[in-house]
């Protein structure tokens, strides 16, 4: 299909908007992919709600304005999971708060959430962006269970706060927590960086290698030997992680 | 359930009943194989076998499929348990990449044309949660066998030379746990394990009972020949996993020496690809498997099984608890163990084999010299599921058994220390098919003492397979692509006389029977009753609760012994 | 006549019991007051109105199959034949599993996937250990004959005498069981974490830079490491102090990695001690039918695995189900308040010999026979020791197994 400006000169994209108020999770593999296809691929595009399978339209308002690979997604989207699932590129906005598993095995474009982001966001990450302008809640960039490397690349920045489990078993891209977060930070940390402004719990714990930078209060363990900058550890696994306090 | 089966035409190989690609009809009736004259023929479900291979189904004598460990090792691997096989529908949802739930168990070997499994190592004490995992698992006629090795009463009666009390012993045992045979592994080392210690080799000291491992095994193979049960001793050998063991291996086959029974052997020594490596350390490791294949082919009484590693995923999980830590060591990847009351005790790794690693490229090199250089009346194809791989890769064997060509392919992609190190690349031998079908039918139906299992003369269990290979036309030695796929996906497979297989489709959800050996005619437990309460002091359950009643089995079918 | 406890993970099985008299011989209080006659749902119920096990039953498989996104949950105090039937409904009825686990020892299996289960049977620990370390777990008072029957004073094989084994409690407070210990060691509220690193740190051979860890003193803490290491058998029995407190998985998981360290040098084995008589069978069976232990998702029609979303109390925060089904348990009473919100908006059917605060909230309440004294099962263990419970007396009750065995005939009929 030909690539068309709009005549006004605005922004192209496909723009999607809950029916009603959904009474369980949605579980929405939608990526920016989605907005170059015809509209009424989109309109059949599958989802699941609870244990049916739907059609897009008809749990969502369709709009499509073009084919540029962006996707609005207007309202309160808490309870739809994996949104940006797998995506390579393009932009996903979210005009509201995003449910589980966002951004999850992520490799490029970006996602913005202006709302809150549910547990699960970014993980195993390989690239791009995630960008939070509420609060995050846990595990951000982790692997799933029983896989063995959490976030590769890219970079995830929470505006808000954030919770547990951050940077697990990360080997690469940056995470930034600007307010405070919880236990658990680049627990297993292998490579990449994580940034907390604020206040948080346990860090680096069993880390091999990495950088985590903390403004605020963290709870250094007995296994990190103090540096000039905080502190590198964890020796229980004779790692060179470095914890700097910023 | 079709009361009376006709497969028309197919051509059988039948070993047992030295059958090598002959047209023959085979005719079905209340389960079993009857004569022609049994049936009605106008009243037969009818099969066209025409132009298909018809063997009997297989029999996996020794793969861990049911029990604490096996659900130990899928708790802790969420990792395998996400590879989504089938959704559910009419059928169970299956799920797990070399680990598998119960009924994913059961419908694969079902899909693969076998239809008999056998539990390799039960814990005695844990024996009703075996039987209840056995029972989750559909279709297959299953059996277990309740660990002997490192049991205190065993322990105390080989060093008290009581074999009145060990047979005693043996006999009760398998009553209390259903079980199937004498499971060894490992011996007297779990207990040394409970030190922190290991029985490497067959003359190191038990603790605590002033016995060695060979006092083990010889005492266990006397009594078990002196009660004559269908099964012999299923010996998992000493020192396991290091370089240079395959010399405690020729050395426990060669306890065999000296016994004898008229219908099977005295000793099964099994997955010795583990056990088969010479060499001293990790550097110089090669394959022991010459002087071991010469030492089974001299004798007349031992088999043993393959053992077969398969390049990708596979999860270490055996009774060999010291052996599980030292490869956790050695891998520095997560490690479960349980030590079990006084009975021994069990370990789980995660486990990768790479083909461009030298090491695991030799282990698998292994596997398939054991499978090439041992009489074909003596090895049987396993791949100790799942330590050496999946069960669902016994079609690649097969093919590589059968076909030098493929092996030379293969060994193109690993890495060039089996050149050095094992004998694989000059091995010129082709398995036929006759053979390759009695390595996983006639020949471990036998060795469990199974008669009625692994061939379709008159009165066999009406297990059958059917595959799209005519035995008179296929080469294997250049189709072994037919082979490996064919093998796969059976056209047929019945069990009991009911079609649960078409064209690798399950077409039905039944459930399979429970073997278990009762030999109190050879044996009364009264004469270690006092000892039993002593021993029940150290359990932590009391000795009224300690064992499985028939009533809680699916459909247990009690074999006496002759 | 001879029976099995049924109410904690200690599955006593050298207990009696007399229901004409109501008498039992070597319960402790715990386990009698489950065994004596209590208050009992008189019938089934639909709607606060008395209906026949049919007509509830097929109200109940109505619910299942209408609702888009079911949770069935509880399971940890009946037995597995029960739970089996549990785990198949729920595949078909495309819902979600959860057990009672998710709010006590699921940090226990998250912490095995991560390093795997370093464990023993109590067998192991009662001939052998001469080091039991209590870690955030009161037996006195949770499972009072523990100590007897498994840990402290009982006697086997090498350990002939209370004074051959070394008992050591580490709780934030002095607790019962701290009081039969040997040691005491009291850790700041949050901080098993940091002293596991700790003790960890000082068994591999390292120096550790601060005075105290979690406001235990660095030397309590160096003698500690010494006498772990001294140990020939030791073993560390944790509990909800652990799980439950800040840390949770990443805590045991912590705590099997020192155990992982300590089995290089001498023998060492941890075990959590679970609460209810059967919850590791409500983990074990879904296990072996499903792959997982708890919080397994089936709407896409097989199993999905994230405690995250489908623990039954994020899945009621969450508002993500339509409808629940209870058996053997009372979440009303354990879980958060926001979490017994949700159920008060959706239809809830309970399965239950005894009414509890679930009950207030149930549409349709289906009740059961007891297991242990009115029907049969296998149940496991803590220590995943297989164990079967007695049937003592008839009972007009159908049991679980009955209950769900046609409630799933129900679901399959309805389903067409």
């Amino acid at each position: 299909m030909d690539k068309k400006s709009r005549e006004d000169g605005g922004e192209m994209m496909l723009i999607l908007k809950p029916k009603f108020d959904f009474e369980v999770s949605v579980e929405a593999e939608i990526t920016p992919d989605l907005a170059e296809k015809s509209l009424d691929e989109i309109k059949e595009f599958k989802v699941w709600y609870g244990k049916e399978v739907k059609k897009l339209k008809d749990l969502f308002e369709i709009k499509k304005e073009g084919d540029e690979k962006k996707i609005i997604l207007d309202g309160d989207f808490s309870k739809v999971k994996w949104i940006g699932c797998g995506m390579t590129e393009g932009e996903i906005i979210v005009k509201g708060s995003v449910g589980t598993n966002c951004g999850a095995y992520m490799k490029g474009g970006r996602i913005i959430i202006e709302g809150d982001a549910d547990d699960l966001l970014g993980m195993e990450m390989m690239d791009g962006e995630i960008i939070v302008k509420g609060n995050a809640k846990n595990l951000i960039g982790c692997p799933y269970y029983g896989d063995a490397t959490g976030m590769q690349g890219g970079k995830i920045v929470i505006e808000g706060n954030a919770g547990n489990y951050i940077g697990e078993k990360m080997s690469g891209g940056v995470i930034e927590i600007k307010g405070n977060a919880g236990d658990f930070i680049g627990i297993e940390m292998k490579g990449g960086e994580i940034i907390i402004g604020g206040n948080c719990g346990f860090v680096g714990a069993d880390m091999k290698g990495g950088v985590i930078k903390v403004k605020g209060k963290c709870d250094i363990l007995p296994s990190f030997k103090r540096t000039e900058e905080g502190y590198v550890g964890d020796v229980n696994v004779g790692g060179e992680g470095k914890i700097i306090k910023i | 359930m079709h009361h009376m089966l006709w497969i028309k035409n197919g051509i059988v190989i039948d070993p047992k009943n030295k059958i090598d690609g002959e047209k023959m009809d085979i005719f079905v009736k209340n389960g079993k194989i009857v004569e022609e004259s049994e049936v009605k023929k106008d009243e037969c479900k009818v099969i066209d076998a025409s132009n298909k291979l018809v063997v009997a189904g297989g029999v996996e004598m020794h793969a861990h499929i049911a029990g604490s460990k096996i659900n130990t090792g899928r708790t802790m691997r969420p990792e395998e348990m996400r590879v989504v096989r089938q959704t559910a529908n009419k059928l169970r949802a299956t799920v797990g990449r070399v680990l598998l739930t119960s009924p994913a168990i059961g419908y694969e070997y079902a899909r693969m044309g076998y239809t008999t499994a056998v539990e390799a190592a039960n814990p005695p004490i844990g024996s009703l949660h075996t039987h209840e995992e056995l029972d989750a698992i559909p279709i297959l006629d299953k059996a277990a066998l309740p660990v002997f090795g490192n049991w205190h009463p065993v322990l105390k009666f080989v060093a008290e030379k009581d074999f009145e009390k060990l047979k005693a012993f043996i006999v009760w045992a398998l009553e209390r746990t259903k079980g199937f045979g004498v499971k060894v592994v490992n011996p007297g080392g779990i207990e040394a394990w409970m030190y922190g210690k290991n029985c490497r080799n067959l003359d190191d000291e038990v603790p605590g009972f002033g016995i060695t491992p060979r006092d083990i095994i010889t005492s266990l193979i006397r009594a078990n020949e002196e009660l004559d049960l269908p099964h012999s001793v299923h010996l998992h050998c000493n020192n396991l996993g290091n370089p240079g063991n395959y010399q405690t291996t020729v050395e426990s086959i060669k306890l065999a020496a000296g016994f004898k029974n008229d219908k099977r052997q005295v000793l099964h020594v099994t997955h010795v690809q583990f056990n088969a490596y010479g060499g001293s350390s990790w550097r110089d490791v090669c394959s022991g498997v010459e002087d071991i294949a010469k030492t089974v082919n001299s004798m007349d009484n031992v088999t043993i099984d393959m053992g077969a590693a398969i390049f990708g995923h596979a999860t270490a999980m055996t009774g060999d608890a010291p052996f599980q830590f030292v490869l956790h060591r050695l891998l520095g990847a997560k490690w479960s163990n349980k030590d079990s009351e006084i009975e021994g005790g069990a370990g789980i790794v995660p486990i990768m084999y790479l083909p461009k690693n030298p090491v695991h490229a030799l282990q698998w090199a292994i596997g398939l010299e054991l499978g090439l250089m041992v009489d074909s009346d003596k090895v049987v194809l396993t791949t100790d599921y799942p330590n050496g791989g999946p069960f669902t890769e016994y079609p690649y064997v097969m093919a590589m058994l059968m076909s030098k060509k493929m092996r030379e392919k293969e060994l193109e992609k690993v890495h060039q220390y089996v050149q050095k190190a094992t004998n694989l690349p000059a091995i010129d031998t082709e398995r036929t098919l006759y053979e390759v079908i009695h390595m996983t039918r006639s020949l471990p139906a036998r060795i469990l003492g199974l008669e009625n299992k692994g061939h379709l003369g008159i009165g066999a269990d009406a297990d059958i397979a059917i595959y799209n290979i005519n035995p008179n036309e296929i080469d294997p030695s250049t189709q072994y692509e037919v082979i490996d796929k064919e093998f796969r996906r059976a056209a047929y497979t019945i069990k009991a006389g009911d079609i649960i297989v078409e064209n690798g489709v399950i077409l039905k959800e039944t459930w399979g029977r429970t073997f278990w050996i009762d030999a109190r005619s050879k044996a009364s437990p009264e004469i270690i009753d006092s000892d039993l309460n002593e021993f029940f002091n150290y359990y932590s359950i009391k000795r009224r609760n300690f064992g499985v009643k028939e009533e809680w089995i699916r459909n247990p079918e009690r074999m006496g012994v002759r | 006549m001879e029976a099995v406890c049924t109410f904690c993970g200690n599955v006593c099985d050298d207990v009696e019991f007399d229901v004409e008299k109501q008498k039992g011989k070597r319960f402790c209080p715990l386990g009698l007051s489950k065994f004596q006659k209590k208050e009992r749902i008189k019938s089934p119920m639909i709607d606060g109105k008395e209906v026949s096990y049919e007509e509830a039953i097929e109200k109940a498989a109505e619910i299942l199959v209408n609702a888009k996104r079911p949770l069935l949950y509880g399971w940890a105090s009946t037995v597995n034949e029960a739970i089996r039937l549990g785990v198949i409904l729920t595949e078909i009825v495309g819902g979600v599993y959860d057990q009672c686990a998710s709010v006590c020892h699921a940090p226990g299996t998250l912490a095995t996937i991560e390093e795997g289960l370093p464990g023993g049977t109590l067998g192991s620990v009662k001939n052998r250990a001469d080091m039991v370390i209590f870690w955030g777990s009161n037996p006195m008072e949770a499972h009072p004959r523990h100590p007897t029957r498994y840990s402290v004073h009982a006697k086997g094989y090498l350990i002939k005498d209370r004074k051959d084994r070394k008992v050591v409690v580490v709780d934030v407070r002095r607790t019962r069981t701290a009081k039969l210990a040997d040691k005491f060691i009291q850790v700041k509220p949050g901080y098993d974490f940091a002293v596991i690193s700790a003790l960890r740190a000082i068994i591999k051979g390292e120096d550790i830079e601060v005075d105290e860890v979690g406001g235990v003193p660095k030397e309590q803490l160096i003698e500690l490491a010494e006498d772990m290491k001294n140990a020939k058998y030791g073993v560390i029995f944790y509990g909800l102090g652990v799980t439950q407190s800040r840390g949770r998985d990443r805590t045991v998981e912590n705590a099997i990695k020192l155990i992982q360290l300590l089995n290089r040098t001498t023998r060492w084995i941890i075990w959590p001690m679970r609460g209810h008589y059967n919850v590791v069978g409500a983990g074990e069976v879904p296990a072996w039918e499903v792959g997982y232990q708890y919080a397994i998702d089936f709407s896409r029609g097989y199993p999905r695995f994230s405690p995250a979303e489908f623990s039954a109390v994020e899945m009621l925060l969450r508002r993500d189900c339509d409808a629940m089904m209870v058996v053997a348990s009372d979440p009303a009473a354990h879980f958060p308040r926001k979490a017994v919100e949700h159920m008060k908006n959706i239809p809830v059917i309970q399965i239950d010999p005894f009414p509890n605060l679930t009950t207030l909230l149930s549409n349709v309440v289906i009740p059961s026979a007891v297991a242990g004294i009115e029907a049969e099962g296998t149940a496991y263990r803590m220590d995943v020791i297989p164990l079967r419970v007695k049937k003592l007396v008839d009972s007009e009750f159908w049991s679980d197994e009955k209950i769900l065995e046609e409630l799933l005939k129900k679901v399959e009929e309805l389903k067409g």
